[in-house]
């Protein structure tokens, strides 16, 4: 049976877990480790690098560097039009449509360098199955998370991501819901939890009530563009002033010092970046804004919840950024109790990954995860008014319904427009999708009944139907995503990405036999031109065969800038059968002068 | 009450879509129904306003639309409505005029107050009225509670119209 994984997608590192004997663990490389930094480059012959060596690339082509993809999920080229310039990577795209992140000559969507992260994944954890002797080690199938604030054009842009990959996906679930998973596993409790993640990128609070197995949220909230990445930005800022270099690869150098320098801080009470010292208070009123920005966040979805502080019963912390003592100071004095953080911050999503992927494939009932939604969705209506059709914080899956009628006499066509968001007014909600539901039977005005209907499944992600009540005609509707992929574009990446898979294959074959043709080549006239050969050449070489031999070599120089492998592999076995007999007797007069005990040249 | 979230909890472990992942395609779209279904159903019959909606249209008492709502505002939100309105038309005078945004934010503000103490004074008597429906049955009881959601709209759509204004002065 091939298997399943849990997988846990972040800005910054990635992970994949599974269970093993009922435990889950975490897949780790040779050198014991479990992250795979969430970064892709493209080299200039065209290979494609994922995590430590794509981040060591940062350093030396950050241009053809791309990190922190998770934030243009979803998103629009407006969207990142600011965030953009704090990249060294191209951020392209038409007006109107997915971000592109332009590596070298080519551009990918974000959901395509997500797919070479998954990919990675993939293969880390088959390599894994394989080397523990597993008769089936394919992984096909995997749970993978996003931060519980995600709407839905970012769920379906991570699992469309999973689909290139390669990689059916069971369920999109929330990452601090998948962390609670992970804790409640030793523990058979019940009461409220507060979990508070604060990733690269992200930042969800999400309360949970715990009662027979069963976590059910009871309401979440966050900001999808706060995070560790936000303290790097502010950090640079600061010690940018000194930086005489600013290209881009000595801006990514200061970035990782900046990193380095936060994990220094939360040790120690001083550090130094690029020469620059820094002390723990500073970097805590550099910070300040940023944590304070958690806290709103955590008292609306207290608020939605229906609870006060003191009534949460324990606090988990998940993401890197939680291991700063700012933060736990902050969240402490929010909730008025010490915050959990037995588990590795940076690992307890992906655990909780795997527990609900293992729920899934065996069908165990002891744990139930109940999931929300963190938006309310909702339409147009006149005026450019949104009317809510299911609310945030609806456990899902959730449905709901809305009746539409024709303006018009005989209008066969309605527009409808699909938002999520809080706010009153269409501009300032999310844009979902707009389509134009067609079909209507001609019917004097008003006179249809066009029920929409909306269903938001396990994952969080939307699907719409309609049905005209009157005539009993049913629509299935085509929903182009306002800022995502197709189906038959989902399709087409991930045929794509089997051919760059195998065009990669090519140029690697391609590099091993140039290597090789250059080897027998340098060899040869290495041979030619050694004063043993001078002494056997009148003797033991023919006239014919030192001709044949230079008239092979001088046609595989021909050949080794071609870029058929073939013709490249049939010289250079030419070659080696040509030299054959020149190399036997090269070998017999080493061989004998070392028996004589003479030098070669003295013979 | 801890009845109900029970046995929501064990319903849910019977339909949930996370137990029927291997099933039949029919058995996986019954789950994905089934488990919606129990779940708008504990949402309309937790939230207290929403549970009062769902038991009036059971009883065919449902408000019928905007046009009875309108007709029917009692006088005492009547007062507070045309005070409110007027209250609107300045503070839009006021903005044409380019006062600053400080001054007609703070009036929007203000203005909201009294709105939102009427609100949670109907809230309370909502609850205390569904308390005496759940124990008598009395129609009687029904009825009172069809008016109090009527005004309740009323002073949400009120509330609405503060946000529509506030909203606009951001942008």
């Amino acid at each position: 049976m091939s298997k399943v994984v849990g997988i846990d997608l972040g800005t910054t590192n990635s992970l994949v877990a599974y269970i093993k004997d009922g435990v889950p663990i975490v897949i780790r490389d040779q050198n014991g480790d479990g992250l795979v930094p969430s970064v892709v480059s493209v080299s200039q012959d065209n290979t494609i690098h994922v995590g430590r060596e794509a981040q060591r690339r940062l350093l030396t082509d950050a241009a053809r560097t791309a990190y922190s993809v998770k934030r243009f999920m979803g998103k629009g080229r407006e969207d990142v039009r600011h965030e953009a310039e704090h990249f060294p990577f191209r951020v392209a795209g038409d007006s109107g449509e997915v971000v592109r992140i332009g590596l070298g000559d080519r551009e990918f969507t974000p959901p395509e360098i997500s797919a070479f992260i998954l990919r990675e994944l993939k293969h880390r954890a088959e390599a894994h199955f394989a080397e523990l002797g597993e008769v089936d080690n394919e992984v096909d199938r995997a749970v993978i998370t996003v931060p519980a604030y995600f709407n839905d054009a970012q769920r379906t842009a991570t699992r469309d991501a999973g689909r290139i990959a390669g990689l059916e996906v069971l369920r999109i679930i929330n990452e601090p819901t998948a962390a609670s998973l992970a804790y409640g596993l030793d523990k058979k409790h019940s009461g409220v939890i507060a979990v508070y993640d604060l990733g690269g990128g992200t930042f969800d609070i999400s309360i949970l009530r715990v009662e027979d197995g069963v976590f059910q949220v009871l309401s979440t909230n966050g900001d999808t563009h706060l995070g560790g990445d936000d303290i790097d930005v502010l950090l640079m800022d600061r010690v940018m002033g000194g930086q005489a270099d600013r290209t881009p690869e000595a801006v990514q150098e200061l970035r990782q010092a900046v990193i380095q320098s936060k994990l220094d801080l939360s040790e120690r009470d001083e550090t130094t970046i690029n020469g620059q010292r820094i002390t723990r208070a500073e970097f805590e009123a550099l910070i300040a804004p940023i944590v304070e920005r958690t806290i709103g966040p955590c008292r609306q979805a207290l608020a939605d919840a229906g609870l006060e502080p003191s009534q949460i019963d324990e606090v988990v912390l998940v993401g890197g950024s939680t291991r700063i003592p700012l933060v736990r100071r902050k969240v402490e004095e929010l909730f008025g109790r010490r915050p959990h953080s037995e588990l590795n911050p940076d690992e307890v999503v992906a655990l909780g990954a795997a527990v609900q992927a293992d729920i899934l494939v065996t069908g165990n009932r002891e744990m139930l995860l109940l999931d929300v939604t963190p938006l309310s969705l909702g339409i147009e209506t006149m005026g450019g008014v949104v009317s809510k059709i299911i609310l945030r914080n609806s456990t899902i899956p959730a449905t709901g319904s809305e009746m539409f009628t024709t303006a018009v006499d005989n209008q066969t066509a309605v527009d409808i427009h699909v938002l999520q968001g809080e706010r009153e007014l269409v501009a300032d909600n999310r844009s979902l999708y707009r389509f134009k539901l067609r079909g209507i039977p001609p019917m004097p005005a008003g006179l249809p009944r066009v029920q929409v209907q909306f269903q938001i499944d396990a994952s969080g992600i939307l699907s719409v139907t309609a049905r005209e009540l009157r005539t009993e005609i049913e629509q299935t509707i085509e929903v182009k995503p306002s800022y995502g992929l197709t189906d038959e574009e989902v399709e087409r990446m991930l045929l794509e990405s089997f051919e760059h898979a195998e065009a990669d294959f090519a140029a690697r074959q391609l590099i091993e036999a140039r290597n090789e043709a250059e080897s027998v080549i340098q060899a040869t006239e290495k041979s030619l031109r050694s004063p043993e050969f001078a002494s056997i050449e009148t003797t033991e070489i023919s006239a014919d065969e030192r001709k044949k031999i230079e008239s092979v070599l001088a046609g595989l120089k021909m050949v080794l800038k071609s870029t058929d492998r073939e013709t490249i592999q049939k010289w250079t076995h030419a070659l080696n059968d040509a030299t054959q007999h020149l190399a036997e007797v090269m070998m017999n007069r080493s061989v004998s002068a070392a028996l004589a005990g003479k030098n070669v040249d003295d013979v | 009450m801890a009845d109900f979230e029970q046995r929501y909890r064990a319903l849910s472990r019977q339909f949930h879509p996370d137990y029927f992942y291997n099933a039949a395609p029919a058995e996986r779209r019954a789950s994905l129904e089934k488990s919606s279904y129990l779940n708008d159903a504990y949402r309309t019959l937790r939230n207290p306003i929403s549970r009062v909606d769902y038991l009036l249209k059971l009883e065919g008492l449902a408000p019928q639309g905007p046009e009875q709502a309108s007709k029917q505002v009692p006088a005492g939100l009547l007062e507070e409505v045309f005070a409110l309105n007027e209250e609107l038309d300045e503070v839009r005078e006021q903005r044409s005029s380019g006062a600053p945004a400080e001054i007609w934010k703070g009036r929007l503000e203000r203005a909201r107050q009294p709105i939102e103490a009427k609100r949670a004074e109907h809230e309370a008597q909502l609850r205390e009225l569904s308390a005496r429906w759940d124990a008598t049955g009395d129609r009687k009881v029904l009825e009172a509670l069809r008016d109090r959601i009527i005004e309740r709209n009323y002073i949400i759509n009120l509330l609405a119209g503060i946000e529509r204004e506030l909203a606009a002065s951001l942008s």
